[in-house]
């Protein structure tokens, strides 16, 4: 049959947000496709080498825009190993549940594109809507919904009001209550299952070697996450477990790596974060939020490499920050998860795929654009 | 740190294991690492020490078991920006190498998707280059673009 080429993105609503893949198609499967990204490309790691180290914390977090924190939180982290900094307990447990808050409305984004992807379209709105009571706790926190610039070197911003805790308990429970309505819709869903068991499979042997990371490695069985590896904020003071193929709690397991598991990780890692929410409530101790600072205007950050890692919804984040003892960094290098889930191993996924799985294919990897083009 | 050990040099920086190798030895240094758990492959950043007359290629490993975290410093010449590709080793390697030859002009030899990634029909300077000033940058392309004459609204 006769090659035809066809171009899904960037103005496409079956596609992860501004990028684009080329695909070759033979009837309906895909023999070959490029991933072309390039539309959101804002050059900010030029532009931070041009920034004083404070001015670059409101710029950090337009990097990953469902979920900014992670970006806060990683950049901070390598300025505090830099400065060789320990940051006050209380502003760890604030940290914790703020990166939380941010997994779970990231999560419910994910879940809601997804759905839209197969044809439910019930859950997008849902879930957009029950985001944006997580966004509430965040305008009451930081004064700001989507970009909160409120994890700072140091510590945070601002100290934790008295009364958010029961904003943030009648917001889990809320979830709690909702996540069986989406199980109802889609994960207990006949239409589900048939789309999406089998779909997509990442050879679980590559797996790693092909830079997987986050819900999408561990839906390939390896029980790897950043927060038990290598535990920041208060993470290694708190009692959770790591979802991992096979085991999937009351869902069954169907096959390692493919669309099915990868989604229902991320499901069952929605009910994890609202465990260690409550239990980062319920262990918060009192004192200092912020380390005493310095002039932020003549600050100077001794000269070394550092590199710090978070454990974000989509993979591992990292950021490389090289300094030479001046007032502004050198280098700023950010390892987004969706620059490999985006370009290698969706390029590799759609390979011999069906037109009609592409848009579920890219949406169970949760690519993310913006942190592709920094 | 196992990575200080396995290649018998190199230190610690930060937790992190920092390690100086010379551009030929970069390739049996990676293999090396990859044999031995460190299977995960992050980042490949790169520094433009300009006042060194230098760049600087970091390329970062890690190992989930041992939870180790090696950064592989080469440098190259600033005027003869040539390197060996890597992607043979890494996948993802592939993208990296077009990010940088896009961003900074390093050529590597043995990629052979070095297209155009970020940027599309960029005939200027390599942008991430420290000498690449935007500021001038930006003056000269838009403040150079000829006043139109006439009604504003028109054929609007």
């Amino acid at each position: 049959m006769k090659e035809y080429e066809l171009f899904i993105g960037p103005q496409h609503p079956g596609i992860t947000g501004n990028m684009m893949y080329h695909l070759w198609v033979d009837g309906d499967t895909v023999t070959k496709a490029e991933c072309n990204v390039g539309y959101l490309h804002r050059g900010f790691e030029k532009l931070m080498e041009s920034r004083l180290w404070m001015q670059n914390i409101p710029l950090v977090c337009r990097i990953c825009v469902p979920e900014p924190d992670v970006n806060e939180a990683a950049y901070s982290m390598a300025v505090e190993q830099l400065m060789d900094w320990e940051i006050p307990d209380r502003a760890k447990y604030i940290r914790t549940i703020v990166l939380e808050l941010a997994r779970i409305a990231a999560y419910l984004m994910a879940i809601g594109s997804y759905a839209g992807s197969i044809g439910i379209y019930t859950l997008p709105q849902w879930s957009m809507g029950d985001r944006d009571y997580i966004l509430d706790i965040f305008e009451q926190l930081t004064g700001a919904r989507v970009y909160h610039i409120y994890i700072w070197p140091g510590g945070v911003r601002w100290d934790m009001p008295a009364e958010l805790p029961r904003l943030i308990e009648k917001t889990l429970n809320y979830i709690e209550e909702r996540l069986k309505l989406y199980d109802d819709v889609l994960f207990e869903n006949r239409v589900f299952f048939d789309r999406a068991v089998g779909v997509g499979k990442i050879p679980c042997n590559k797996a790693i070697e092909w830079g997987v990371t986050g819900p999408n490695l561990r839906a390939c069985g390896y029980g790897y996450d950043v927060r038990k590896l290598e535990p920041y904020a208060a993470y290694d003071e708190i009692d959770f477990d790591i979802v991992s193929y096979p085991d999937l709690g009351k869902f069954d397991a169907h096959e390692a790596g493919d669309v099915y598991t990868r989604m229902i990780i991320r499901r069952l890692e929605i009910e994890q974060s609202i465990a260690i929410i409550r239990q980062a409530l319920k262990k918060m101790p009192e004192g200092e939020h912020i380390l005493k600072h310095p002039n932020w205007l003549r600050w100077k950050v001794p000269e070394g490499y550092a590199f710090a890692r978070v454990e974000s919804s989509k993979g591992e984040f990292g950021y490389f920050v090289v300094s030479d003892g001046g007032l502004k960094p050198v280098r700023v290098h950010v390892r987004g998860p969706s620059y490999t889930h985006g370009i290698n191993v969706a390029e590799k996924l759609l390979q011999g795929a069906n037109i009609a799985d592409v848009s579920q294919i890219l949406f169970s990897l949760d690519i993310c654009p913006p942190d592709i083009e920094r | 740190m196992k990575s200080i050990e396995l290649l018998g040099k190199g230190e610690e920086m930060h937790g992190r294991a920092y390690i100086k190798l010379s551009a030929d030895e970069i390739e049996e240094s990676i293999k090396k690492l990859k044999e031995n758990g460190f299977n995960h492959f992050v980042m490949l950043s790169c520094v433009d020490w300009l006042d060194k007359g230098k760049f600087e290629l970091v390329y970062h490993m890690w190992n989930y078991e041992e939870k180790e975290h090696a950064m592989l410093s080469v440098d190259i010449d600033r005027n003869n920006a040539v390197m060996k590709s890597m992607s043979h080793l890494f996948p993802q390697i592939e993208t990296y190498e077009r990010e940088i030859h896009e961003m900074y002009g390093i050529k590597f030899e043995g990629n052979n998707r070095l297209t155009p990634f970020l940027l599309e029909n960029w005939p200027h300077d390599p942008p991430m280059r420290k000498d690449f000033d935007s500021k001038k940058f930006v003056k000269q392309m838009y403040e150079s673009i000829p006043f139109i004459e006439g009604d504003e609204n028109e054929g609007i």
